[in-house]
């Protein structure tokens, strides 16, 4: 059984997940459940490339049989920088100087020759450190308020941290995809390195304590609070600080004097920092890291810890040598707007460090995963002074952005097409009596509304928008029963609700293309049609719930 | 950090045959160059009558620079041509074999996602060898400017590129030839538009109903009382294994007979005359549209500016004069002039004369003469007079003008006047050679046919539902959505009708504080992205995003 059963997902969710299964055989299974399953074709084209692309990546050529005439420059120099092995490069080298002889090959070979053997200098010998400062003493160094950049000294670092954030007393999704995500990541970690490093969730704000047990449900080891009426809302001086105050350990160099050492932890600073793509989070990502004096990768979409060969001089202190770094967290972000990926390390270099090395991670990336109620974990109230200094800003008042309408939990949809052009607002008053008749109902639209020039009056317009398009390129509807009053029944439309147990069509035009595809069929002109309905509700006479539970056996 | 934009020495933008032909023979001169195309595959975005010629009089021609192009990414050759002049159920053919013939090495129909998509691979292959290479789905949406000179590109998905040539083969709607000013879209006079239905047809049908072998093919053109008047016509390629069906017309004539070109399309798809060919069952696999230049009256005939220059569509250079339609051999030869053009003005180290060189080679070659007939200019001052035109159609109408035509027939003055390259260059842009003369030839001469066709084309929501969309943000804005402003478009464009409320521009009638405003509203989802409302609405237009947008799977 694949770990992905594709007939669980929709299509768009798909593409990403099969991209990072490595598997044929998996693959060929999920490709057999498709097609014992919804069998939709985009699915198995999806998960045929994935097996061709990777049953391609099989056929590579060896580099120590290869015959070097049949390859051009540049498969040589892709060629060569799989190969670790000198010998075998020399041997290559032998081979091209006998046959085609090409001087930009041979650079090729050799370059990588160097850079897998180094080169023959002493290697012995020490760096020497040179502060920055001494040595381009013609630059101006100092930044705001700190003077310069200093490694700390043998600094110990451990455990992965997760900012969780919230938004009116709940987590937000992320953060509950970032503690799946850790907690995945640091199992495979103290597996891989024989290690006990743990998931530590930060939780910063107004009323906070009552979320740490959800964050332990979610994959948290240990849950490190603090809360202050003053927090209710984000503000990044303080978040700042007190994040930071929370990553140090007692006795950080650049850390409060009097922190206090604690039982849990016995480190300096995190290992790992994971933050939320979200307005606030990067906002935090961003100002924590660089008061830990790290680098961040931002906006990313994947993560995982593996080690890294690296040749950078500027990494290793020695040109022309490669040294392996391990416990480098792969940041990997789209660039290009989506074209291309890359991955980011935060690697130290002499003399200076680079932790915590920290991502912030777009909502969405990673699944979103089942809570363990039974899980056990450590709650740490963290204790430090508030300096009034950090809440000179004062938020005076805020609003809540509209999140936009989710018509997919509804019992029942109350749909309106351009059937409300005659009179648009009355149409949408209509259409709302009708959704206050159920318990569990709400409006939507066609695309033809929303598109349409209608002028609606103040009280309508607000449930007039792209939030409630159903159809291709809105919602996809599911409900017990769907009303559709006015809406013809394109394709676009139909992909969005066809999937509705029970749908119900009013149309003044029997010959509409929804006709074919509901189980019942009112032809008259909704004005007249919704408003009797929403009567007989009112009254009692009609049981939409019973109408829809019949609409099973007495199709039609 | 501006100095730091990606650099090639050619960039081609859009990779139809025209910019497939430029950047073919630049990567033959060893110019690094770098394609440019906004959808998802070359093909994707294209849709044509469907026949490509190669001239035996052309310096370049498609085949001759990517070879097996006839064998691999072609449908038929159209062997045979015929002209219908339709008048109700009478018919008078007229076989144009031999005009179609004169200068023609070869032509074949072609479907364009399979031939531009086969051409992106070769020239994808041609160009990577010089350093640059073929991307798809990035949407070029203006020039890059120095100091107001014109540098390179940009892009929606991509950083700027500058580069020491731009080739814009963009198409008919392009954005750079815009951009640099050299081209506008205000008159619909200017302009054709064309609707085409692609139709499947049964394993061996199309040779037993044409009578023809595997390796033959037909061309019928259409024109008459078939179009309500519009001025304009129909044609009929024979494919692999399906029909290239479509209609063509003066968009000035669309727009004042307010008529729907999905209709018109219907009105040729069920007569009588098309039922031997289509049989009983009809399956439309896509319907597709288009706008097409007028050369006569838009061919650049200077397509360059700094170190741009404008090729095929994007150029006006679409020779469409009466029943000869050729748009994309001469994009081919363009492309291919402009390459060879930078490519000599490199040599000579002067690249800054690239433009200058290429627009004397369309000269010199003689495309431009092809594209806009010396004669024609002459003639058009007089046959497009309005008294004229009306003389003529009561000369036409008259027993006399019957008489006439009956003696032109029997003396073969006829067949030749319709072979006449001549004759055809210098037919005017009004209903007489349209619609009154086919008209009065099928009902003077024409035989009646008895066939009954009985098919039924799908109504215009099933033809937008079975095309591919993958929507964007609207690429379209409606600058002025009053009727009086935009309103054309709900009937010109090819995927809206009055009171349909599925298409792009439907007319909506809204009530504001007691009164009544007629309204146009804007949808751009059903978007085929032909710019007809570009032309004949108040609009400000551009295409979507790369890989966004319609989808042709045909072409």
């Amino acid at each position: 059984m694949p770990d992905i059963d594709p007939t669980d997902h929709e299509i768009a969710d798909l593409g990403p997940k099969i991209k990072d299964v490595e598997d044929v055989q998996e693959l060929e299974e999920m490709l057999a459940l498709e097609k014992g399953g919804e069998d939709r074709v985009p699915v198995k084209t999806l998960i045929e490339d994935r097996i061709e692309k990777l049953s391609g990546e099989e056929e590579t050529v060896d580099p120590s049989e290869v015959d070097l005439a049949d390859q051009t420059v540049a498969d040589i120099a892709n060629l060569v920088r799989e190969v670790d092995d000198g010998d075998v490069l020399r041997d290559m080298l032998e081979r091209e100087k006998d046959g085609k002889d090409r001087k930009s090959a041979k650079e090729q070979i050799e370059s990588r020759i160097d850079s897998v053997e180094g080169s023959d200098e002493d290697e012995s010998e020490d760096l020497e450190y040179v502060p920055p400062e001494e040595k381009h003493p013609d630059l101006d160094h100092p930044t705001a308020d700190k003077q310069w950049v200093h490694a700390i000294e043998d600094g110990v670092y451990e455990d992965m941290w997760v900012y969780c954030e919230t938004q009116q007393g709940d987590l937000i999704n992320v953060s509950k995809e970032m503690l799946g995500k850790a907690r995945g990541l640091m199992d495979e970690y103290n597996e891989e390195y024989d290690a006990d490093e743990q998931v530590i969730a930060v939780l910063i704000g107004d009323s906070v304590e009552e979320l740490a047990e959800v964050c332990i449900a979610y994959g948290a080891d240990v849950v490190v609070y603090l809360e202050d009426d003053r927090l209710s809302r984000f503000r990044h001086k303080s978040y700042t600080e007190i994040f930071c105050d929370m990553a140090r350990g007692a006795g950080h160099p650049y850390g409060r004097a009097d922190r206090p050492e604690e039982d849990w932890r016995d480190y300096d600073e995190p290992r790992y920092t994971v933050f939320p793509a979200t307005n606030n989070g990067r906002d935090l990502s961003a100002l924590v890291q660089g008061e830990l004096d790290s680098g961040l990768a931002s906006d990313c979409s994947d993560l995982f810890i593996e080690s890294a060969m690296i040749s950078n001089p500027a990494k290793t202190g020695r040109p022309g040598e490669k040294k392996e770094f391990d416990r480098i967290l792969h940041m990997k972000r789209p660039d290009f707007s989506g074209f291309e990926y890359s991955t980011i390390l935060c690697i130290d270099k002499p003399f200076r460090e680079f932790h915590p090395q920290g991502a912030s991670v777009i909502p969405g990336s990673f699944d979103l995963p089942d809570p363990d109620p039974e899980r056990e974990g450590e709650i740490v109230e963290h204790e430090m002074p508030l300096d009034d200094e950090w809440f000179r800003v004062e938020v005076t008042d805020f609003d809540q952005l509209d999140s936009g309408v989710d018509l997919s939990g509804n019992d029942v949809v109350v749909a309106l097409g351009r059937g409300i052009g005659d009179d648009p607002t009355e149409g949408i008053e209509l259409g709302l009596d009708l959704v206050d008749q159920f318990e569990d109902a709400d409006l939507g639209l066609s695309r033809g509304v929303i598109t349409a020039s209608y002028q609606f009056a103040g009280h309508v317009e607000q449930y007039v928008g792209m939030d409630r398009q159903i159809g291709e390129s809105g919602q996809v509807v599911e409900p017990d029963v769907y009303i559709a009053a006015g809406i013809s029944g394109a394709v676009q439309h139909k992909v969005g609700m066809d999937e509705s147990d029970t749908i119900i069509a009013i149309n003044t035009d029997p010959e509409a293309d929804i006709v074919d595809f509901s189980d019942y069929f009112i032809e008259g002109d909704l004005f007249d049609v919704l408003p009797e309905l929403t009567e007989s509700l009112e009254k009692g006479e009609l049981d939409v719930k019973a109408l829809a539970d019949g609409g099973n056996t007495t199709d039609d | 950090m501006t100095d730091d934009y990606e650099h090639y020495e050619a960039v081609v933008v859009g990779a139809g045959p025209g910019g497939a032909a430029a950047a073919a023979t630049l990567a033959n001169n060893g110019v690094e160059t770098l394609v440019l195309e906004r959808g998802v595959e070359a093909g994707s975005k294209n849709v044509s009558g469907g026949l490509i010629y190669a001239e035996q009089s052309a310096p370049y021609t498609i085949d001759g620079l990517f070879p097996n192009f006839r064998e691999e990414a072609t449908e038929r050759p159209a062997d045979e041509y015929y002209l219908h002049n339709v008048a109700g159920n009478k018919v008078k053919t007229v076989d144009m074999t031999d005009l179609h013939h004169t200068d023609t090495e070869w032509c074949d129909s072609v479907l364009r996602r399979r031939m531009d998509g086969w051409l992106e691979d070769r020239v994808h292959e041609m160009t990577r060898e010089t350093g640059g290479g073929l991307l798809t789905e990035v949407r070029v949406n203006g020039l890059l400017r120095e100091g107001g000179e014109i540098v390179g590109v940009t892009c929606d998905e991509l950083d700027p590129i500058k580069a020491d040539v731009i080739v814009a083969a963009d198409g008919v709607n392009s954005e750079l030839a815009r951009d640099a000013g050299l081209m506008d879209w205000d008159e619909p006079d200017e302009w054709f538009q064309g609707v085409k239905a692609i139709v499947d047809m049964p394993e061996g049908a199309i040779e037993e109903r044409f009578d023809i072998r595997e390796d033959e093919g037909e061309a019928h053109l259409f024109s008459g009382d078939l179009f309500e008047g519009v001025r304009g016509g129909g044609l009929l390629y024979t494919n692999e294994d399906t029909l290239s069906i479509g209609t063509v017309f003066h968009l000035d004539s669309l727009v004042a007979e307010q008529a729907e070109p999905h209709e018109l399309l219907d009105a040729l798809l069920t007569h009588p005359l098309l039922a031997q060919w289509l049989g009983d069952d009809y399956e439309e696999i896509e319907y597709g549209a288009k706008l097409v230049p007028d050369s006569k009256k838009v061919a650049h005939p200077s397509p360059h500016e700094g170190r741009l220059m404008l090729v095929g569509d994007a150029a006006g250079q679409m020779q469409a004069q009466g029943p000869i339609i050729k748009g994309m051999n001469h994009a081919v030869t363009a492309g291919a002039l402009a390459a060879e053009a930078f490519a000599q003005a490199q040599a000579r180290g002067d690249e800054s004369t690239a433009g200058e060189l290429y627009e004397q080679k369309l000269r010199t070659e003689g495309v431009m003469d092809k594209l806009r007939p010396p004669q024609y200019e002459l003639a058009s001052v007089v046959g497009e007079n309005e008294r004229v035109t009306e003389l003529g159609e009561r000369v036409v109408n008259s027993p006399l003008g019957r008489a006439g035509l009956k003696v032109a027939e029997k003396t073969g003055v006829l067949e030749r006047g319709f072979n006449s390259p001549f004759v055809m260059s210098i037919m005017p842009d009004t209903k007489l050679p349209y619609v009154t003369i086919p008209t009065a030839l099928g009902e003077a001469l024409g035989d009646r046919v008895t066939d009954e066709n009985t098919i039924q084309p799908p109504d215009l929501a099933d033809r937008i539902g079975d095309l591919t969309y993958d929507v964007g943000d609207p690429h379209i804005e409606l600058v002025d959505n009053s009727f009086a402003a935009s309103g054309d478009a709900v009937s010109a464009c090819p995927v809206s009708a009055t009171d349909f409320g599925g298409g792009c521009y439907r007319d909506e009638k809204v009530k504001t504080n007691g009164s009544e405003e007629h309204l146009v509203s804007l949808d751009t989802q059903p978007c085929v992205e032909c710019g007809t409302c570009a032309i004949v609405a108040d609009t400000d237009w551009d295409h979507p995003a790369g890989g966004k947008g319609v989808e042709f799977k045909q072409g």
